[in-house]
């Protein structure tokens, strides 16, 4: 069937073009390395300075990409499909933000300062303002109108984005660290960091695996769901853990890194058709192969400087959401 | 319809004198009263010359959110739509800030521009096939992230010092600004004095379904135009002088059409609402951590947030 | 297989809309359900179909109450087309057919030769299968109810419950799903639908079940339910009954209110 070789060359695309991203990304930087020497240094760690700026600064900021471009752009995936609209993202639908307010109430109320103690409160903060948006798109059979969760979503993320700046304004050194990471960046990220967050995303992914055909099945309707025989109020939860885990764990590793769940979903789309076993890896893939190269655009544009990988996505998806947006409101 | 105003106006009036009233030094009320209308007191320094000009500025600045919110919901026909949240605020946001963190230019005038040009993106948007009202709130989402994107840009890419002065005002504050900036908002009000006479009226047949509004002979896209573009300024115009207060433009006009009970936000309700809000927002602001000052904005958001997920909640299908 | 509603009460929200109605549906026929707005037809259809759950009383089948029975069981004895099913942005008809299949697939079992087969097999059935690769958005509306009526073959059940089927279609493409309909019954299906035009389902049913305020008023053949007495009785609306000149079955012709 031509349809499965086209789908297999396209995640075989993906695969490559992450690998690619993978070995730039630890490659290109302030020190270039030549890729040979990549390689060489990966399998045989030595004291030189290219091992070290290899593995103790590239290869852990390479993980949290990998990590953080998965995460993202399956959770978005999959709340499109949730809330049966066209613009659900993390970001946009306010989850994003609900992680943030959750660090940033572990900063500056708490005084907790490892990445340990903020996933606890990224993954609250996303768990209720993931409650609050599902439950509002639940309200309606046929979900809520895009204009209204598009609008939910902006209204929360603009009210705590001023709660959280209103608790950093009276802190001028939080308040340096927290603009860089509320822009969403790899920059920094230690091994743990990225081992931390790890099981998280893990238990994301499985979930998201599992819950993928009932996601086919309600993306035509509550009732045709329940006609093929899907629970639909368990697809929902599952679907909105998996979302919300993957969120908040990718949030408290780079801040809240904006529209990778937007386009890249819409692009696998048009790629492998609608059906989430394909929509899911492909999605995968290529959200990585975004983070990544967005993380080694913003190391070379401005140099000595770094444009956090979080700018350079929203450059590219403002665009993409705009188009969307117009696409469907016809 | 008029009589229920007059509580409202008396809140206002309570809310004005308690802002005067309350400070590092308190005022009786009394006293207020005498240092407003008669001077000659001990206090009038403090009352006329520190406290006045700023609560003027809070219940100027708040008449503008509280009216042009009430124009964008009635055109939209949606209470979630509000200059806050379709790329009015953001794109003065974006603006103040270059201005801020470059130098360039002033701020206020800059801020004004950007909020009207970010209307104007919206209203291109929007306006094709129809300028529908769904389809312009949508736009106006999508064209606010990506400005707040700009936002971000800009503020990584600046000194700590200036992006925090950024932050500041994106939040919305009254502090330190006084009777220039309410007059610059005062004039805009007045100027729109007439054409929001027009409004009020234009507004009972823009509510009805676009064929029925047609079938009585009136042109609803024309119409929407310019009472949004009303709404635009307004809330521009304010949010160039004291910054992005949030929520504010979302709320008042809910209120007040929950207290007229009419199928609209009422207009001049609205204003004395928004008035209301934006002055005792910035009293609690300037007293609730004193002698630590929270602007204004976060105030309004604190209140702004959960009301509008009340909102949310309520409405079971939109 | 057999399906039987005994007492049942359902409804939405704080509103019953049936409250204790009992009804058989005869096996292998092609059954519909006729009453006035708001009489409940849909919502004895939605609770046949288990979108809705009964408050009391219960729907069996086969004799064993269809709520309790494991849903994925259930889907694969009984398809249901809603009345608006949403339809995925850019779906193909193909994609859109094959996820009938869902309720034999697991998770480690995701699709087989025989699922292939099943779904040409409904393809051609319907009278879709030159439409395969197209998208769904680019249909008419005729040809895309003819689509979901595919799918739900794809599924592969002995009975098919339609709510409505032939609204927002125009009168040609009414008669092809009804034909369509007619052909399923004859392959040995048991259909039922919600229908708004008596005279088509005077013409189309074998058995036809009358409602109105919630309750059952007449069941039967249409040459025995379908008269000018039953149609003043569940309408309101006084008439006279002539035989089809076509089909020989009754044709509502409506006298009053002129």
């Amino acid at each position: 069937m031509s349809g499965y070789v086209k789908r297999g060359f396209v995640v075989i695309l993906g695969a490559v073009l992450l690998g690619v991203a993978a070995v730039a990304s630890l490659a290109i930087g302030s020190k270039a390395i030549p890729v040979h020497e990549v390689f060489d240094v990966l399998l045989h760690p030595s004291a030189s300075e290219a091992s070290v700026i290899v593995w103790d600064m590239r290869l852990p900021r390479t993980l949290a990409g990998i990590e953080v471009g998965l995460a993202l752009a399956i959770a978005g995936a999959m709340m499109q499909t949730l809330t049966r609209n066209p613009i659900a993202e993390p970001r946009i639908l306010g989850i994003s933000a609900g992680a943030s307010t959750g660090v940033v109430v572990a900063i500056a109320m708490f005084g907790i300062s490892t990445l340990a103690g903020w996933i606890w409160f990224g993954l609250l903060g996303a768990a209720l303002a993931g409650l609050l948006v599902f439950g509002i798109a639940a309200r309606s059979r046929d979900g809520a109108h895009p204009v209204n969760l598009a609008l939910a979503g902006a209204a929360v993320d603009a009210g705590l984005g001023s709660l959280i700046y209103g608790l950093l304004s009276i802190d001028a050194a939080t308040f340096d660290q927290f603009r860089f990471w509320v822009v969403g960046s790899l920059a920094g990220r230690t091994p743990q960091m990225a081992l931390q967050v790890a099981p998280f995303i893990a238990v994301g992914l499985v979930l998201a695996v599992f819950v993928a055909r009932g996601l086919d099945a309600l993306a035509l309707g509550d009732d045709m769901a329940r006609g093929l025989g899907q629970s639909v109020a368990r697809v929902r939860i599952i679907g909105g853990t998996a979302a919300v885990l993957l969120t908040g764990a990718a949030v408290a590793l780079a801040g809240p890194i904006a529209f990778v769940g937007l386009a890249v979903p819409h692009a696998a789309r048009a790629l492998v058709g609608t059906g989430h076993r394909w929509v899911l890896p492909v999605s995968a893939l290529f959200g990585v192969v975004m983070v990544l190269s967005a993380d080694i655009l913003g190391r070379v544009l401005f140099p000595p400087g770094e444009v956090p990988a979080g700018v350079i996505t929203a450059l590219v998806g403002a665009p993409v959401l705009l188009w969307t947006v117009l696409r469907s409101g016809k | 319809m008029t009589w229920r105003l007059l509580p409202i106006a008396a809140v206002l009036a309570a809310a004005i004198v308690a802002s005067v009233s309350l400070g590092d030094v308190s005022v009786p009320p009394l006293e207020v009263l005498r240092s407003l209308f008669f001077g000659g007191t001990d206090y009038d320094v403090v009352v006329r010359e520190l406290r006045l000009p700023r609560t003027i500025l809070a219940a100027v600045a708040g008449a503008a959110f509280g009216l042009g919110g009430a124009l964008i919901q009635a055109v939209t026909r949606n209470p979630l739509a509000s200059p806050d949240v379709i790329g009015v605020t953001q794109g003065a946001g974006l603006a103040a800030t270059i201005a801020l963190t470059t130098g360039a230019f002033a701020v206020a005038p800059a801020a004004l521009a950007g909020g009207l040009l970010a209307a104007a993106v919206v209203f291109g948007f929007g306006s094709r096939a129809g300028f529908t009202a769904r389809r312009f709130v949508l736009a106006g989402v999508a064209v606010a992230f990506a400005l707040r994107a700009g936002i971000e840009v800009v503020l990584t890419s600046a000194e700590v010092i200036d992006a925090q002065r950024a932050q500041i005002w994106l939040i919305g504050s009254l502090n330190g600004r006084g009777l220039e900036e309410a007059t610059a908002i005062g004039i805009v009000l007045l100027a729109a004095a007439v054409p929001l006479a027009w409004a009020a009226w234009a507004l009972r047949i823009s509510s009805l379904d676009d064929d029925v509004a047609r079938g009585l002979g009136v042109r609803p896209v024309a119409r929407r135009y310019g009472l949004a573009a009303l709404g635009a300024l307004l809330a521009a115009s304010a949010t160039a002088q004291v910054g992005a207060v949030d929520f504010v433009a979302l709320v008042a006009p809910q209120v007040a059409q929950r207290i007229a009970k009419t199928e609209r936000p009422p207009l001049v309700m609205s204003a004395l609402l928004g008035a209301t809000l934006v002055v005792l927002a910035d009293l609690a602001g300037r007293r609730l951590l004193a002698p630590t000052q929270l602007p204004a904005g976060v105030l309004t958001a604190a209140i702004g947030a959960p009301y509008l997920i009340y909102l949310l909640l309520r409405r079971r299908r939109a | 297989m057999k399906l039987d509603v005994t007492e049942l009460v359902a409804g939405y929200d704080g509103r019953k809309v049936l409250n204790g109605l009992s009804v058989a549906i005869p096996p292998g026929k092609l059954t519909v359900i006729i009453g006035p707005n708001a009489s409940g037809k849909s919502t004895l259809l939605r609770t046949m179909a288990r979108l809705l759950k009964p408050r009391g009383g219960a729907v069996l089948l086969d004799g064993q109450p269809l709520h309790e029975l494991p849903p994925r069981l259930v889907a694969q004895r009984l398809g249901v087309l809603p009345q608006a099913p949403l339809v995925p942005e850019g779906i193909s008809v193909l994609d859109l057919v094959s996820r009938g299949r869902q309720p034999y697939q697991r998770w480690w079992r995701q699709w087989s030769a025989d699922d292939e087969t099943v779904v040409r097999q409904a393809l051609s059935d319907a009278d879709v299968a030159d439409l395969a690769d197209r998208p769904i958005e680019e249909l008419s509306g005729g040809q895309r109810q003819r689509v979901w009526i595919a799918m739900a073959l794809a599924q592969q059940t002995e009975t098919l419950l339609l709510d409505e089927p032939t609204t927002f279609l125009d009168l040609a493409h009414q008669v092809d799903v009804l034909a369509l309909m007619r052909r399923l019954q004859r392959g040995g299906r048991t259909i039922v639908a919600v229908l708004h035009d008596l005279n088509q389902a005077a013409r189309f049913a074998d058995h036809i079940i009358a409602m109105r305020d919630g309750e059952v008023v007449a069941t039967g053949a249409p040459s025995n339910v379908v008269t000018a007495d039953l149609v003043r009785q569940v309408f309101g609306l006084e008439c006279v009954v002539v035989p089809c000149p076509v089909s020989g079955a009754p044709l509502v012709v409506p006298t009053g209110k002129e």
